[in-house]
């Protein structure tokens, strides 16, 4: 190397943010294969689907109503089709266990590995560290939303899913907003607390149980005043493959994503690391 | 202005649950000085370094780096600061350059020439990734970490584990080094000969306690040391007991072995009463100065 070049500020612009977004590099590209997978495989099965939607139509008739109030009814029709396979099911699983491993990985994950205490013995601030690391995570859940949206926008039409830019759009912008909802939780526990094992078992344990909520509430007297507090009610009703974007529904998501990192914040920096 | 202290230290306590923490430590490190800490695993060595990097907070007390609060100013402290741990964890996927050049970007950039320099002493292949290092060359990757950026004060937490003997020789030498440009050396170690090798001062830490903090030679002149003489006859260990810095005295044959702690010359000029055929000495070691301590300890 040459006696003049300098190791600095200049090979790396953004410091630490970028090697956040550089540490998940690698696990993206692994998520945005399995997702651009999962969406070109469910899309290819559409015109089959289609053609077979009477008989389909009496089986999903059949469906407990809970099913059905999450999955939706439709499944002749490509919004419909789409909710019930990705939006409301694959995509979300996807989306949401990359998330919330993320999360709960980038404070807890280190510390319990140990690095963070180099990291944190240089001048970055835990601040400074908490914030690029959200944002990295956020930027892939972004990335890997977009990813759904190229697939289903320039390969959807020729399995005879013909949607609307704007509302696919909405639809992937809501996933990945609801991802960094989930995100945010663990990433507030596993800050709070140095454990991953919490983060993820809490923002999962809330995942699984606002889903369910959001299921059965409209079917059972009593829970549907509780329905609002389910973040997947804000993400599916009213269905943005059907409506668009709708700000209130935006507003709660990023809400949920804004609190969760504040407490994160509040959490990481008040608390003794773990030795 | 004087400088501040690099680590003040001011009836710092840390409680955890049960045992570990440390209580009321006051203690001052000089500017310019190789302090060594000393004491087994867990008396609170890893405790102490930890609230000097805020890693940690203060349940009392207060210490202070450079003049600063290590919570309040600390991103201003860091950027003087580096930090060997005695726990690795680096980023194991990347290789050793990778590594250290995230590093010196942390601390807004470092020679690249220095890096080479550091890897081509150490013997460390910068260009292998972490995970395929064996645990000493990991060492001298966080030994890198923490001298690059040639900070005003090094922590270093037991900063030898694991590390070959010619890599410790030139770890030394790289303290040496150090101390010249005027930098602090903070350094942790259970392992006494090398304490007695680098340092100025050394704290003794015992049960999280400071046991005793002095010059390493002071410390030599106030142990226990064995004094051996050989007379041309017998003579009673008796006329040795009754002297004031002569704790043990033993007779054997014509023989007489003591152990001394403190001022030689009444010890010397009552040996001289008789004929001397020979006079053997032990320069006490810090092992047998922390054994001493620590056995006082026990007793009171």
């Amino acid at each position: 190397m040459s006696a003049a070049a300098a190791i600095g500020p200049p090979e790396h612009p953004g410091g630490f943010l970028a090697k956040s977004v550089r540490d998940q590099r690698r696990a993206a590209i692994g998520w945005a294969i399995g997702i651009a997978a999962v969406a070109l495989l469910y899309a290819s099965l559409f015109p089959s689907i289609k053609s077979s939607s009477a008989s389909l139509q009496s089986y999903i008739d059949k469906l407990p109503d809970a099913l059905k109030n999450v999955l939706g009814t439709n499944y002749a029709s490509p919004a419909g089709y789409l909710r019930g396979e990705i939006f409301s099911s694959m995509g979300v699983i996807l989306l949401l266990i990359f998330a919330i491993g993320a999360g709960a990985r980038a404070i807890a994950g280190e510390e319990e590995d140990r690095s963070l205490d180099l990291l944190l013995s240089t001048p970055l601030r835990r601040s400074t560290v908490l914030r690029d690391k959200a944002l990295a995570v956020a930027a892939v859940a972004v990335a890997l939303a977009a990813v759904l949206l190229v697939i289903l926008v320039v390969l959807g039409p020729a399995f005879q899913l013909h949607l609307g830019l704007a509302e696919l759009g909405a639809a992937c912008l809501m996933l990945a907003l609801l991802a960094c909802a989930f995100g945010a939780i663990a990433l507030a526990v596993g800050a709070s607390t140095g454990r991953r094992v919490w983060a993820i078992a809490v923002a999962a344990g809330i995942a699984v149980i606002t889903y369910i909520l959001n299921a059965v509430a409209p079917s059972v007297t009593g829970l549907e005043p509780l329905r609002p507090l389910s973040p997947f009610r804000w993400y599916l009703e009213p269905d943005p493959l059907l409506t668009g974007l709708h700000p209130a529904n935006v507003a709660v998501l990023v809400g949920i994503a804004v609190v969760g990192y504040v407490a994160a914040l509040v959490g990481f920096t008040r608390r003794d690391l773990a030795a | 202005m004087q400088q501040a202290a690099p680590i003040l230290a001011d009836a710092l306590t840390k409680s955890y649950g049960k045992s570990r923490g440390v209580v009321d430590l006051s203690f001052e490190v000089r500017p310019g000085e190789v302090f060594g800490y000393l004491g087994p695993n867990g008396a609170g060595k890893s405790t102490t370094i930890r609230t000097m990097l805020d890693f940690i907070r203060p349940t009392s007390g207060r210490i202070l780096v450079f003049g600063m609060d290590p919570r309040a100013a600390g991103a201003t402290v860091r950027t003087r600061v580096g930090y060997v741990p005695g726990e690795l964890g680096l980023y194991e996927r990347l290789t050793a350059l990778e590594y250290l050049k995230d590093f010196a970007a942390f601390r807004g950039g470092v020679p690249s020439e220095r890096i080479d320099g550091y890897a081509e002493r150490l013997k460390l292949d910068l260009d292998v990734r972490i995970h395929e290092l064996s645990h000493g060359n990991k060492r001298k990757v966080a030994l890198i970490q923490g001298f690059m950026h040639q900070p005003d004060l090094l922590i270093l937490d037991e900063p030898t584990q694991g590390l070959d003997p010619l890599g410790q020789q030139e770890f030394y030498a790289m303290i040496h080094e150090a101390r010249a440009r005027g930098s602090t050396v903070f350094l942790s170690s259970h392992v006494m000969p090398e304490v007695e090798r680098v340092c100025d001062r050394v704290a003794i830490l015992r049960e999280g306690r400071l046991v005793t903090v002095d010059d390493i030679g002071d410390l030599k002149a106030k142990a226990l040391r064995t004094i051996e003489f050989h007379f041309t006859d017998p003579v009673p260990a008796d006329a040795f007991t009754a002297l004031p810095s002569v704790v043990t005295a033993t007779a054997q044959g014509d023989r007489v072995l003591l152990t001394v702690r403190g001022e030689l010359d009444e010890v010397v000029k009552e040996a001289a009463t008789h004929t001397v055929v020979d006079v053997t000495t032990h320069e006490p070691s810090l092992e047998a100065i922390f054994l001493d301590l620590y056995a006082d300890g026990a007793t009171t």
